[in-house]
């Protein structure tokens, strides 16, 4: 391969090694086809025969002579002296984009927005403490240790209440109950009871003054009946309350009075609220 | 199908328009600049310079050898579309909010804004056809909208009428000849701004769209409401599909209000609605910013949108699109 007939000079010789190759071939079927064989060499220096067998057919189109005409004309303005085709820096092919019209395209496209709002719906309960309604979890209630769960924790969410009765008689396997809930579940059969008439009575202060003592939420509540507890959240470090209290009523119809009264009324510089203390769900 | 991005403006794009043959498209934006791009692929002819605001509105004529512009440097220009060049400038007193051609390309139309001290008006202007000729200064026809500016305008079928949506929600009717005031239509909700009018092929009947979330279709003789298309967000623009009996409606939430939502919230997409049953049948997404004008090809092919957020997205209409009917269209094919 490398010298060929006394040929001496070496930036020929690549020419050389291409006369070599055979011609291409063109040769015309009986079908109207083409075959086209053509040689060439592959970068790892084998000798290729390629065929090819082609069929030439003429598509008309008739085109607008207008858009024709269009099509040829120079560029200008910003295009000015660019090549034919679009460019790069200003057109570009987007993502695919499946576009089926349908009959009830807003049927199920409103299914679809329901289903997220169910998840969302799931999401923002979730987020609920069971000890005081706030919107963070149980576990990161700041009360978590001075205040037993709502009546709907022990008697509705938790589905089994076996262990929990066991719990609170003392025996293993349930979680720990405080020695103060023991004596009265040991009482009942159920944790629920005490619980659920606790919560009936319960009243849900919120938008309460940072300034405010549990006297006074006392003094201003006892109007209405006998207060058996007052809870006010007070914050550890800072000691001033966090702005809601839970006021316990022996008497449901007074707590009801008290709801009704208390709502809205005015103390410190702010505008209570008052609200039956809801079951979580 | 895939859509074309065409990226050439730099702000939001306020208008888009296919030429009659649908082989170019014309966009203006706030930019400044007009640009010309072919339609099948996105190439882009040229630009047209010389506007020194955001630009609110094109129009090409028939033969796609004029193009006219307006915009906020209070001028309406007319250009060469062939060469870029700036053919005539017209000044007026306020920005120009829309222009559009006469049917037969001989007159052409144009809306201005109501700013202290000057009333909208709709101004009528001769056009000679040829691009080397003089354009006139004078103005054929100056109606003057008093009550309610007008915010759209454009000629009817064989440019008998002229027909305006306004400010306050209504369509009204002129004699595009001696410019006599015929009527209006309370079309739209009151005080809610008709944003966009665009024209059926024969010009029998128009799509208005307004910031009442809804699009109506009308007549041009009557100004009676055919069919009307709501939606949940507001729309700035609406057009009619030939070949098939679609409308699509363009819009999402103010401009202004934009990134405070995302954009799956800003609804903005192309909406399909089935022109006859007035149902929504499909949704095209892609923007992320409302759309502000969209154009469909003339001949049913496809379509382009203009968004906010500065893009042309030009759309060719794939199989599925062709092929859906409803049960009731069938059996009448099938017939």
């Amino acid at each position: 391969m490398s010298r060929v007939q006394g040929r001496t000079d070496w930036a020929e010789e690549e020419d050389e090694d291409s006369l070599q190759l055979p011609q291409q071939q063109i040769t015309k079927n009986k079908d109207g086809t083409e075959t086209i064989t053509t040689y060439s060499v592959r970068e790892d220096g084998k000798k290729v025969k390629t065929t090819r067998r082609i069929k030439k057919t003429t598509i008309k189109q008739v085109v607008n002579p207008r858009v024709a005409e269009r099509k040829q004309w120079a560029k200008f303005g910003q295009e000015k002296g660019k090549p034919v085709g679009p460019q790069t820096d200003t057109t570009s092919v987007a993502e695919n984009i499946v576009f089926r019209p349908v009959a009830n395209w807003k049927a199920s496209a409103e299914d679809k927005g329901e289903a997220e709002k169910k998840k969302q719906n799931l999401k923002d309960a979730k987020i609920k403490c069971r000890i005081c309604s706030g919107d963070h979890w149980t576990t990161k209630c700041p009360f978590k240790d001075t205040m037993a769960p709502e009546g709907a924790d022990a008697a509705g969410s938790v589905t089994d209440d076996v262990p929990e009765t066991a719990g609170a008689l003392g025996g293993g396997g349930g979680g720990y109950v405080p020695p103060h809930l023991r004596g009265r579940a040991g009482a009942g059969e159920k944790m629920g009871g005490k619980y659920e008439r606790d919560d009936l009575a319960t009243l849900r202060v919120t938008n309460v003054s940072e300034f405010a003592e549990e006297g006074d939420l006392r003094e201003m509540f006892s109007r209405f009946g006998h207060v058996t507890r007052v809870f006010l959240a007070k914050d550890r470090e800072t000691g001033r309350a966090k702005g809601f209290a839970f006021i316990s009523y022996a008497d449901r119809s007074d707590a009801a009075k008290a709801c009704e009264k208390m709502d809205g009324y005015g103390f410190g510089h702010l505008i209570l609220r008052v609200e039956f203390a809801k079951k979580s769900t | 199908m895939r859509p074309i991005l065409l990226s050439g403006h730099e702000r939001a794009l306020t208008q888009v328009k296919y030429n009659a043959d649908g082989d170019i498209i014309f966009s203006v934006s706030k930019d400044h600049v007009v640009c010309a791009w072919f339609s099948h692929n996105g190439e882009r002819l040229g630009t047209y310079h010389g506007h020194q605001g955001a630009l609110w509105t094109v129009d090409v004529d028939p033969t796609s050898t004029l193009l006219a512009t307006g915009g906020a440097d209070n001028t309406m220009r007319l250009w060469e579309v062939k060469t870029g060049k700036l053919l005539k400038t017209w000044d007026f007193a306020t920005s120009i909010k829309r222009v559009e051609f006469s049917p037969d390309g001989r007159q052409l139309l144009g809306v201005t804004e109501k700013r202290s001290g000057h009333l909208s008006t709709i101004v009528v202007y001769e056009i000679n056809p040829d691009p080397a000729a003089e354009q006139t200064n004078e103005q054929s026809l100056r109606i003057v909208c008093d009550e309610s500016k007008a915010t759209v305008a454009g000629f009817s079928y064989m440019g008998k009428y002229i027909i305006a949506g306004h400010e306050d929600g209504s369509v009204s009717q002129w004699d595009a000849k001696d410019g006599e005031y015929m009527f209006s239509e309370q079309i739209h909700e009151p005080d809610m701004q008709v944003t966009d009018l665009q024209w059926a092929p024969d010009r029998t009947y128009f799509i208005t769209a307004s910031k009442d979330k809804t699009a109506k279709l009308v007549s041009t003789n009557e100004l009676r409401v055919l069919k009307s298309y709501s939606t949940d967000t507001p729309l700035n623009s609406a057009a009619i599909t030939p070949v098939k009996d679609y409308v699509i409606l363009g819009g999402g939430q103010a401009a202004m209000d934009v990134t405070t939502t995302s954009a799956r919230q800003g609804k903005f997409e192309a909406r399909f609605y089935h022109k006859i049953f007035q149902e929504e049948i499909g949704r095209v997404r892609g923007h992320f910013g409302p759309l502000n004008y969209v154009a469909v090809h003339p001949r049913g092919t496809g379509y382009c949108s203009g968004g906010e957020d500065g893009y042309v997205r030009v759309h060719h209409f794939d199989k599925a699109y062709f092929d859906f009917m409803y049960e009731v269209e069938r059996e009448q094919a099938n017939l």
